[in-house]
């Protein structure tokens, strides 16, 4: 089965930018369980914010366990945030995640987008 | 009305996009644009709906954020939204037969495209994208007044010369958005960058309410002293006292922040600081009042509730001395084997060792080390051992240059697993320039530093065992920054503290300590020249405080400064944990007064005096050491120390402490370039 993965950046510099992975491109980490994307200001993140400065340099993961897509904070310094009642909550650890939901990784708001 | 130009909207949104400190235009930026317009489309419609445009740009801005000041692209970039938008406004232009988008076509888009950030924050704040969508096709805007803004008057004792900056202006005016107008008094004089104002606020019905302590500076700053403010002070307070009774006002637009110190007294006095009255109207009953309105109206709930407290001497003074290392950062390719490595835990005394085998250009690695501050105008990141408010985790300061921190970016807090960098300056380079700027007429690699009849110690060359020692205090809440401009007083007399962003839980003395050194600069030396001979003479006054024999014949020009030391000598005697040990105090007026060599805000005259100080308190804190516990020291059994001993004997630092700590080199300490070659003295 091929795996997509279409994220836009919702605020910042990049605002409306899209970033698309695939299995297919070999893009992410896949094994057995789990397709995984990194997102952080490492060069070599999956998706590299490099241009906002309260993204850690491995901040968040986001992966697929066959099932639905997982959110999870790698003890980032400024956090990972869920939109919740108007608030930003802070994510710990791993949570569920659906597409069009907006997440938030250091000062950049992102979402996944629904495909078919 | 002129019809706007897509290029005006640019310009606004470029001037906006700059003070947040984006440095990008996303459709934000476009949509404030559109809402500063004065009587604007966007405005008008918003308004239509219930909300006012300012309400609305400050919940964008919330909700984006400020930037910070490094810049990590070149220009202004439109990002790739904002340049969706600007195509979809030019379609709708195209279909309405104009050439350009104009502010109609621009706000149609911004809510056809309905997925960026100003219209998220619009439904956030409930509201019907649907009807303003509509509206935006056929509205017709009215023109409307603005309100007008606070005004700023400035009294008589404001001095001209001075300027608050527009961004001050600005977060004053939002401190005091209650009022229509105010009065700035005067400028209080402070050694930090902060701007202190005296401020009193006029009601609409011109009535004068009581006069305020404005303070604005860096919004960290101001946050971490209105928390230190709550945890330390605002249960301690005596009646008459500074208050912090308004939250801070800290708008996310500005990286400035302001508080108020309310001053409970009967209105109508504008207080000054004591740096001030003291350089207009002398020292004249300064001792008196020191006693009876600072030391009795704080000390119940202050210095007195002291607890005994055992501590080694690095712990909590270590952080007041230039950083142990200043280093040049390198790129983390291969260190050498032998690299010095600092890494938490600390062993102080292996440490202390490594740190004296250093030499220029040695490679150094600091592992998880903490982030005190990023200075981006120096490119300097301040590291030490932790952070917090205990002295000790901020000890062991080092600096590190050379960094791109525009590129790799730190933050305050944060522990930096490893850094490597090579040695620049030590702070034996740092306290030995220091030394140097003084012009000493001595030999700066001596033992002993002649003062007149007596003779000193060469404190460059005993404190670090100074820092080693054990000293039986106690610890009591202190202010942590207690000098003369954070005293206020009122025209009768009365007292008041201002600025806790150092308050803690710290040893006793160190606020005395800090005191003292502060009136010796402040209040003492201006009465007498720079030279060498003036310093000598005050450090022979000081020497007579040392015995606890009254200051009678003090030289008239300094004798009421002097009088105000005597009084904080009367006030460390009842803060000492024994009452026999005045090391216990004279250990830290030595480091405050080590540490003052090195302030460029110090006269050359103060300075001098404060090296010659370090130096008597070294000799004192030896000589205690000596004594056993039972006796009371008298300096009469001192030769070194009574006046009218015989002259000075210039020993040489061979005979004392191994290591390099007796290493001076004092003939190129920063410029020794990279050669490898060992400094042995050359003496």
């Amino acid at each position: 089965m091929i795996l997509r993965l279409e994220i836009t950046l919702m605020s910042g510099v990049d605002d409306g930018l899209h970033f698309n992975h695939s299995t297919e491109n070999g893009d992410g980490q896949l094994d057995d369980q789990r397709w995984t994307i990194s997102i952080g200001r490492r060069e070599d993140s999956d998706i590299c914010l490099r241009h906002d400065i309260y993204v850690s340099r491995q901040h968040a993961l986001i992966y697929w366990d066959g099932h639905r897509w997982w959110l999870q904070d790698c003890n980032s310094t400024n956090g990972t945030f869920i939109e919740s009642r108007g608030a930003d909550e802070r994510v710990s650890g791993t949570i569920p995640i659906n597409p069009g939901e907006l997440f938030r990784v250091g000062r950049t708001w992102m979402r996944i987008e629904p495909t078919e | 009305m002129p019809a706007i130009t897509l290029r005006d909207i640019l310009i606004n949104a470029r001037q906006e996009t700059v003070q947040m400190r984006h440095f990008y235009i996303g459709v934000e930026h476009l949509f404030i644009a559109l809402l500063q317009i004065q009587g604007g489309l966007a405005g008008s419609i918003l308004q239509s709906q219930g909300l006012t445009p300012d309400y609305v740009i400050e919940a964008i801005r919330r909700k984006a954020g400020r930037g910070t000041p490094q810049r990590l692209w070149v220009g202004i970039p439109y990002t790739p939204r904002a340049e969706l938008v600007l195509d979809i406004a030019k379609e709708f232009a195209l279909e309405t037969g104009h050439e350009e988008a104009g502010e109609r076509e621009l706000l149609r888009a911004i809510l056809e495209e309905g997925d960026n950030l100003a219209t998220r924050t619009l439904r956030m704040l409930g509201t019907d994208l649907e009807s303003l969508a509509q509206a935006a096709r056929v509205y017709t805007s009215t023109t409307e007044a603005q309100p007008p803004d606070l005004a700023v008057i400035f009294g008589a004792n404001f001095d001209r010369a001075e300027t608050i900056e527009r961004e001050h202006l600005f977060i004053l005016r939002r401190m005091f958005a209650s009022y229509p107008s105010i009065r700035v008094e005067r400028r209080l004089t402070g050694f930090r960058k902060a701007l202190i104002l005296v401020v009193t606020p006029i009601q609409a019905d011109e009535r004068e309410a009581a006069s305020v302590v404005a303070k604005i500076d860096l919004a960290d700053n101001i946050l971490d002293e209105v928390q230190r403010y709550e945890q330390h002070v605002k249960s301690a307070l005596p009646l008459q006292a500074a208050r912090l009774e308004d939250p801070p006002t800290a708008p996310e637009v500005s990286e400035l922040a302001g508080i108020k110190y309310t001053l409970v007294a009967s209105s109508g006095i504008t207080p000054e600081d004591l740096r001030t009255r003291v350089r207009d109207r002398g020292a004249d009953g300064l001792g008196r009042l020191l006693k009876q309105e600072l030391y009795i109206r704080f000390c119940k709930n202050w210095w007195h509730q002291n607890r005994l407290f055992r501590f080694q001497v690095w712990m909590e003074y270590d952080w007041l001395l230039p950083p142990i290392l200043t280093l040049d950062a390198v790129e983390e390719a291969e260190p050498p084997a032998n690299a010095c490595i600092l890494h938490i835990p600390f062993n102080r005394a292996r440490v202390k060792t490594r740190l004296k085998e250093l030499e220029f250009g040695d490679t150094v690695i600091l592992e998880n080390f903490v982030v005190q501050r990023v200075d981006y105008q120096a490119n300097v990141l301040k590291l030490a051992i932790g952070y917090g408010d205990e002295a000790d985790k901020r000890a062991y300061k080092v600096e590190v240059r050379g960094l791109n921190l525009s590129k790799d970016h730190f933050y305050r807090g944060e522990v930096i697993e490893r850094l490597v960098g090579r040695v620049w300056k030590t702070r034996h380079d740092v306290l030995v320039e220091a030394a140097l700027a003084l012009h000493p007429d001595f030999d700066l690699r001596s033992r002993w530093i002649p003062t007149g009849k007596s003779r000193v110690l060469n404190p460059l060359l005993i404190y670090d065992d100074l820092l080693d020692r054990h000293i039986n205090g106690s610890q009591s809440k202190i202010h942590g920054d207690l000098h003369l401009g954070n005293v206020l007083i009122g025209p009768s007399g009365s007292m008041w503290l201002i600025d806790f962003g150092h308050t803690r839980d710290g040893h006793t003395l160190f606020d005395w300590a800090t005191f003292e050194v502060s009136l010796l600069g402040d209040a003492v030396m201006p009465g007498l020249d720079e030279s060498w001979e003036s310093a000598r003479l005050v450090l022979q006054h000081i020497l007579f405080l040392n015995t606890r024999t009254p200051v009678k014949s003090a030289d008239s020009r300094i004798s009421a400064a002097m009088e105000a030391v005597e009084a904080v000598r009367d006030i460390v005697e009842e803060c000492l944990t024994d009452e026999t040990r005045w090391d216990e105090y004279y250990i830290a007026l030595g480091l405050c007064a080590l540490r003052a060599i090195t302030w460029d805000t110090m006269s050359l005259g103060g300075r001098r005096l404060m090296f010659l100080l370090a130096g008597l308190m070294a000799l004192e804190v030896n000589h205690a050491a000596l004594v056993p516990d039972t006796l009371t020291p008298s300096p009469d059994e001192d030769v070194a120390l009574s006046p009218g001993a015989s002259t000075p004997k210039t020993d040489v630092i061979d005979d004392m402490t191994p290591g390099s700590q007796g290493r001076l080199d004092i003939d190129s300490p920063r410029h020794r370039g990279f050669n490898q070659q060992s400094n042995e003295p050359d003496l």
